[in-house]
């Protein structure tokens, strides 16, 4: 999507998250605690956008070279992963005005983003291949993600959600990515082991799934698109 | 296999799935619940050779299965059964209307196919030697090919796989739809490549151009081979047909 473009959106939310809630959520360094979560929203989004399409849209290149349809859906993880990568820097250098505490323990982020990228990657391959034969799939993610986006706690905590409504954000995979990234970037602790074991699981079994679909359907991709 | 076979396709069978419902939403889906796919033989028991240095045409009615058979041969489509063994690498298979992204320019679907090929590493001219064959025109190849006109997007598609130094020519039509300057320039080039060495696969409707170009011949009708041989032979039964 282009680096530039990919700054201004979040910040754009960043800005809107302040004016609202800002200074009545109570959260200390809210503008860090917001954007901690924003990235890995603004990453999300931009990746399966960006690879739902891609096995339909290089419907010309698969029909007539021998390549594997893999690499699509994969070129476009890899490379939001680097935007994502270049936004991080710009972050760290950004947050250091809002209190961020630079510490060896930030490079956890990597491993963190790693898996969000696998569980990502298992998103997209299940979603590019459904696309190639249901061709609204692109249209019914777009329509779904803004509820997720307010579902998931990235302008507020977890704990403003009531207890009878907390199963949507325990079984929200990427609040649980979130969680780990904010742990690592916003609270002053180091996050715990378990939330690292839950967002292994959900990284694991989303990219199996993901791989299982995908090769069911790849050998008919040729004819579908 | 022998050293002197490029291509051996034994009893290779592909099959697709069709869509017959018109089924093409997730919400007709839900509207409909039924499943819209159902497979469907395109080739069956498809058994062909072809030794290096050999130029094979491959003739049949509309919806025989050529083109399908050449993307099977290139690896593009995998078969359910049987096995493709090939000895040689293939230039990218452009035939009309597919091989080009039609929302590139000329030039983006050039740079593209090359460095896809890595031809673009091998041989820095490889740019300019498409544009040289192909005619087309600096301007033209600026804008997007799904401006161009068939016969443009022969002209570019026939020129990128020439420029890649490949082992196996894949020919599908592609010449038809230009106007006779390229033509007579196409037949050229590719008995130069003949003289080269190099393996043609050949599909065109026009038997005389088959006889006259291939040594060896196949007829498929309804996805199987009901002839292969000599191309004059195989010619003359594929004009028998009509
Ligand atoms: N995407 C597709 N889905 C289902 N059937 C297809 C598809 N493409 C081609 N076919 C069928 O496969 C058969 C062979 O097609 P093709 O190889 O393009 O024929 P040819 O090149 O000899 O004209 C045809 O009967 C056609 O209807
Ligand atoms: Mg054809």
């Amino acid at each position: 999507m282009g680096f530039f473009w990919g700054f201004i959106k979040p910040l754009l939310y960043l800005l809107i998250f302040i004016v609202i809630f800002g200074e009545n959520l109570g959260i200390p360094n809210y503008p860090l605690f917001a954007t901690s979560g924003l990235i890995f929203w603004f990453f999300f989004s931009n990746v399966t956008g960006q690879a739902i399409g891609s096995v339909v849209g290089s419907a010309g290149l698969l029909k007539s070279l021998n390549i594997p349809a893999y690499f699509f859906p994969l070129s476009e993880t890899i490379s939001e992963l680097f935007n994502f990568l270049l936004s991080l820097i710009v972050f760290f250098v950004a947050m250091r005005w809002f209190g961020m505490v630079y510490d060896l323990k930030l490079l956890l982020v990597i491993p963190c983003i790693f898996l969000f990228a696998i569980f990502s990657l298992g998103l997209n391959l299940f979603l590019c291949s459904i696309n190639v034969f249901f061709k609204d799939i692109g249209i019914i993610w777009g329509t779904i993600q803004p509820a997720l986006f307010f579902l998931t706690p990235i302008a507020y905590k977890e704990q403003y959600i009531v207890q009878k409504y907390k199963a949507i954000i325990e079984y929200n995979p990427i609040y649980q990515f979130i969680k780990l990234g904010r742990s690592i970037l916003y609270e002053p602790t180091l996050p715990p082991a378990h939330q690292w074991t839950v967002c292994i699981s959900i990284a694991v079994i989303t990219y199996v799934v993901g791989h299982f679909v995908f090769y069911r359907l790849k050998n008919q991709f040729i004819s579908a698109i | 296999m022998s050293n002197d076979l490029i291509i051996k396709v034994d009893n290779v069978h592909v099959s697709f799935w069709q869509n017959n419902l018109g089924i093409y939403t997730l919400k007709d889906l839900i509207a409909q619940r039924k499943l819209p796919f159902k497979s469907k033989t395109i080739l069956n028991n498809i058994s062909v050779e072809v030794k290096r240095g050999d130029s094979l045409g491959i003739v049949g009615r509309n919806g025989s299965g050529k083109s399908t058979l050449l993307r099977t041969i290139a690896g593009i489509i995998k078969p359910d059964r049987g096995t493709v063994i090939v000895n040689g690498t293939f230039a990218p298979i452009l035939a009309i209307g597919a091989g080009l992204e039609s929302e590139l320019t000329g030039y983006e679907n050039i740079k593209l196919l090359l460095a896809l090929y890595g031809t673009a590493r091998k041989n820095t001219n490889a740019i300019d030697n498409v544009r040289e064959f192909s005619e087309l025109s600096d301007d033209v190849l600026r804008s997007p090919v799904k401006q161009y006109s068939s016969g443009m997007l022969a002209r570019l598609a026939f020129s990128i796989s020439l420029a890649n130094d490949s082992d196996i020519l894949i020919i599908d039509e592609v010449m038809a739809v230009g106007d006779q300057g390229f033509q007579g320039k196409c037949v050229k080039k590719i008995y130069d490549m003949k003289e080269q060495g190099k393996t043609i696969l050949y599909v065109s409707h026009f038997p005389d151009d088959v006889a006259r170009i291939c040594n060896k011949a196949v007829l498929l009708e309804g996805g199987e081979v009901v002839h292969s041989g000599d191309s004059q032979e195989i010619c003359q039964k594929y004009s028998n047909l009509f």
